[in-house]
């Protein structure tokens, strides 16, 4: 009897050894506090919040300087400008129109303007004025934004899921 | 002892040797089982696997190395481990959404991970090897990772100057500013302006008692049920400047005694003509005849008044001075007519400007004012104080000082004390021992402890003498990054060097411009030289840009020709000789060094460079998409109707070959026109003349948006 109560006893030591003095602090909780700037209704159901990452965020700030005043429904300043435009420019988030364009592809016109690309000349090129970080930011909070949704284009490797 | 006894004895023994030597055996694999298993290497180990299934497999293996990877830099205090598990952070190809975390790649930000480290911006303990330890506070370690919503914070924490990236920080900033944060507290980097609260020392002189104990009990600001906020029962988006001290009666009874009996300057009532009273006093017109003064001067682009449209009252006009809608119920009428000929003569410092008043227009608008503007419920609830006793006022002296009422309001003849609340410059850096919870339920650390002492003060310090302040979110969230982004002095020398102090700015223009700038209160909506208000367009070069016949009229008849414009710069009634002395100083030196009128001549421009410039304006470039020209074109930038009697050609030169080298947070695009092309618009822009004037849309009130202004 005695050994088998060394043993287990000993065995019950190394289990403590192995699981033991773990730390587990206090986790520091905070709600998804969501304001203006990292956020952003759904053009299309003002209930739906949607969260943006780094890049999104600055896309939205660019883009509510920039570019909301032709391509909103409403601007800062109030009415938009949109109606003042032949052909009339696409809202940010619409997708149907959106989302079938590559990123290079909206690289490219906002960097050299729509007559570079054979669009209406009423784009202007924003090359010279912002980076192409900060295109990119745009094109990023577009894709956040759409309505459907933007499924970005399948490649090998990208679907895989850690764990 | 048998022989046979002691070898079965022996075997036993052998028995509990052989197991005993098992045991420490397996004992002695724990160590290195433990070392196995630790939590970084099943990150490794994870990576590698993850790596496999990517399709630059090469390079992600290339670039990988089993042990503890760390980010030394001893002159910034530095030693993080996070690349450890974080690893993929500098791999371009893995900052896709779809790759798991803690291998994505870090977006990117002008800062490299290498050069910097990770805890300088994020905080949690940089040496750190498990996931707990390096991102919550444990009793060893103090620090928790920054939040990514606050982020911004720690931009702050070197960039004590505004960036654009960081809108949160820069609201935040500009919140404790408005709120006057700084009367009470230290609050470095943060701009203390000439007046925090209105000075007191003739308050009795322009409000009752009544109305003041009414105030203090419930500054007119309440938050409803619904968590909106409120100004005289009228839904408003802007913080209340004037937050609610917690008074019981008997301190509600003894500061409004005191505040009643200070008439530093006596009131001298102007007397107005008594011609034009005989002439209006009995007119039914009087008050809607104030009423179209009131809107011709614009008075709402500072003041604002609640509006009912279609069944909705809302507050409609500016923020700069105080809401309007009840204001003849609230003062002294012969105050109100003695304020309006001469703010400052009341107030010292005040942003509010001295119109040049006929008795006519004084008496109109005083007149609506003091009997439109009213509610004879104003002081409902209001019990009869009387005339203060001796006793009280003496209570109101020393609950005005006890209150902290003094770092804010200033009565003459009285001395705040000094550093009243706490000094802030260092809250952000606070580990959280060093914070006093008190019984709130609240998690122990610095964001929470922030946010719970701005909503309500006594929950973690029942004896805070901090008013109450009404947030929405997203305030709550900016003010707490303006907070922790002030973490005091850098700890090393080379973090001190990074420091990117905030600019010094000022404008002390002197002589005759200086009195009609000061008495007009230029600065309170235009900038100069980066000093001012930013409601309306910078006026750093406008001697550069307008042409100055053109200031001279638009100052003496500000109109446009936008009637959905809430905000536009008031009807001054100014006098020829201001309005001389205002465009003499701005065409001789609010100048740009690279927009000098003289150096182009309009009248090197052909007709035949108008006709191309005109071809370019409409075919090439399609300005119309943004600008208007007669009745046709956009609205979002300046219309161009009188752009050849307004602009200098110099300035339109100057501008169309780089807007942002004159203006730079101007929206107008950077176009890559050439030279002939330049000359050739700037020809045909000033071809256009009218009689009528550019319009400019000013931002609405509380956007964070740039205004729209001629030249913005």
């Amino acid at each position: 009897m005695k050994p088998r109560i060394w043993i287990s006893s000993l065995l019950l030591l190394a289990l403590a050894g192995i699981s033991g003095c773990r730390k587990h602090a206090e986790t520091a909780k905070i709600d998804p506090l969501l304001s203006a700037y990292d956020s952003e209704a759904d053009w299309t159901d003002s209930q739906r919040v949607i969260p943006l990452g780094y890049q999104q965020a600055q896309g939205k700030r660019i883009f509510y300087q920039h570019c909301v005043w032709c391509h909103a429904d409403a601007t800062p300043a109030g009415p938009s400008n949109r109606s003042n435009l032949t052909p009339v420019p696409p809202v940010l988030n619409d997708g149907a129109t959106l989302n079938a364009e590559s990123d290079e592809y909206l690289q490219n016109i906002i960097t050299l303007g729509g007559s570079a690309m054979g669009k209406s000349a009423m784009m202007p090129p924003y090359g010279r004025m912002l980076s192409g970080e900060e295109i990119r930011s745009v094109i990023a909070f577009t894709r956040a934004i759409a309505q459907p949704p933007y499924q970005p284009p399948g490649r090998p490797g990208s679907q895989y899921s850690a764990k | 002892m048998p022989a046979e006894e002691m070898g079965k004895l022996t075997n036993r023994i052998r028995l509990v040797f052989a197991v005993s030597s098992l045991v420490f055996l397996a004992v002695l694999a724990i160590s290195p089982f433990k070392d196995y298993r630790r939590e970084w290497k099943q990150y490794k180990r994870s990576y590698l696997r993850f790596a496999q299934g990517r399709p630059d497999t090469k390079k992600l293996i290339a670039d990988y190395s089993p042990s503890i990877d760390q980010i030394w830099l001893p002159g910034m205090n530095v030693v993080d481990r996070c690349t450890t598990c974080h690893q993929g952070i500098t791999q371009t190809s893995l900052s896709d959404k779809a790759v798991p975390q803690p291998f994505r790649a870090h977006p990117a930000i002008p800062h490299n991970v290498r050069d910097w480290g990770c805890t300088i911006c994020h905080r949690g303990q940089g040496p750190a090897t498990e996931v707990a330890e390096a991102h919550e506070s444990t009793l060893a370690w103090e620090q928790p990772v920054l939040p990514a919503h606050f982020i911004q914070a720690s931009c702050g924490t070197c960039h004590r100057s505004d960036l654009p990236q960081t809108p949160q920080l820069t609201r935040g900033r500009q919140l404790l500013g408005e709120l006057n944060c700084q009367g009470c507290h230290r609050l470095p980097g943060i701009e203390r302006p000439a007046m925090l609260g209105p000075d007191l020392s003739s308050v009795g002189t322009k409000v009752s008692r009544e109305w003041i104990y009414k105030w203090l009990k419930e500054p007119r600001t309440i938050l409803d049920k619904d968590g909106n906020v409120t100004v005289n029962g009228y839904e408003t988006e802007d913080e209340p400047r004037m937050p609610k001290f917690r008074l019981t009666e008997d301190e509600l009874r003894g500061v409004s005694a005191y505040l009643s009996a200070q008439r530093a300057k006596t009131l001298v009532p102007y007397k107005i003509t008594a011609g034009v009273v005989a002439a209006w006093s009995k007119n039914p017109e009087l008050a809607s005849q104030g009423e179209l003064r009131f809107r011709q001067m614009f008075c709402s682009t500072c003041h604002s008044l609640a509006v009912t449209r279609a069944g909705e009252t809302k507050l409609i006009g500016g923020n700069i001075g105080p809401e309007l809608t009840k204001v003849g119920s609230k003062v002294n009428p012969d105050w109100l007519v003695t304020w309006l000929r001469d703010p400052e003569g009341y107030l010292p410092h005040t942003r509010m400007p001295r119109y040049g008043w006929s008795d006519e227009d004084l008496y109109k608008v005083t007149q609506y004012i003091a009997t439109k503007l009213t509610d004879s419920d104003l002081l409902t609830g209001v019990p009869q104080l009387g005339q203060p006793t001796e006793q009280e006022i003496q209570l109101g002296h020393r609950l005005f000082l006890e209150k902290g009422c003094a770092s804010c309001h200033v009565i003459e003849g009285l001395n705040p004390q000094k550093d009243f609340g706490p000094d802030l410059s260092a809250l952000g850096g606070k580990n959280a021992s060093e914070l006093e919870f008190g019984a709130a339920k609240i998690p122990h650390n610095l964001v929470s402890y922030i946010q719970a002492k701005l909503q309500d003060p006594i929950s973690v310090n029942p004896a805070a003498r901090m008013p109450q302040y009404n947030w929405n979110q997203g305030d709550l969230d900016a003010i707490t990054a303006a907070l922790l982004s002030l973490k005091g002095a850098p700890p090393t020398s080379a973090l001190q060097n990074l420091v990117v102090p905030r600019k010094e700015v000022g404008f002390h223009p002197t002589g005759s411009f200086a009195e009609v700038y000061e008495r007009y209160k230029c600065y309170t909506c235009h900038k100069f030289n980066g000093y001012g208000g930013d409601l309306a367009p910078d006026l750093t070069y406008e001697g550069s840009r307008a042409q100055r016949p053109w200031i001279v009229d638009f100052l003496k008849n500000p109109q446009t020709l936008r009637p959905t414009l809430i905000l536009r710069m008031p009807q001054f009634n100014m006098s020829d000789k201001d309005a001389a002395t205002l465009a003499e100083y701005m065409t001789m030196v609010l100048q740009h060094p690279s927009a000098n009128p003289a150096s182009v001549d309009v009248k090197q421009f052909t007709p035949a460079m108008a006709a191309l410039g005109k071809q370019l304006y409409e075919v090439k470039y399609q300005c119309q998409s943004c600008h208007t020209i007669g009745g046709s074109g956009g609205y979002v930038g300046p219309n161009l109707n009188n752009a050849g009697g307004w602009l200098t050609p110099a300035w339109t030169e100057s501008w169309l070959k780089n807007p942002q080298a004159l203006v730079p947070d101007t929206i107008e695009p950077r176009r890559n026109f050439t030279e002939n092309e330049v000359q050739a618009l700037t020809a045909y822009l000033m071809t256009l003349r009218a009689g009528i004037k550019p319009q400019k849309t000013a931002r609405l009130s509380g956007s964070s948006t740039v205004a729209l202004g001629a030249g913005r």
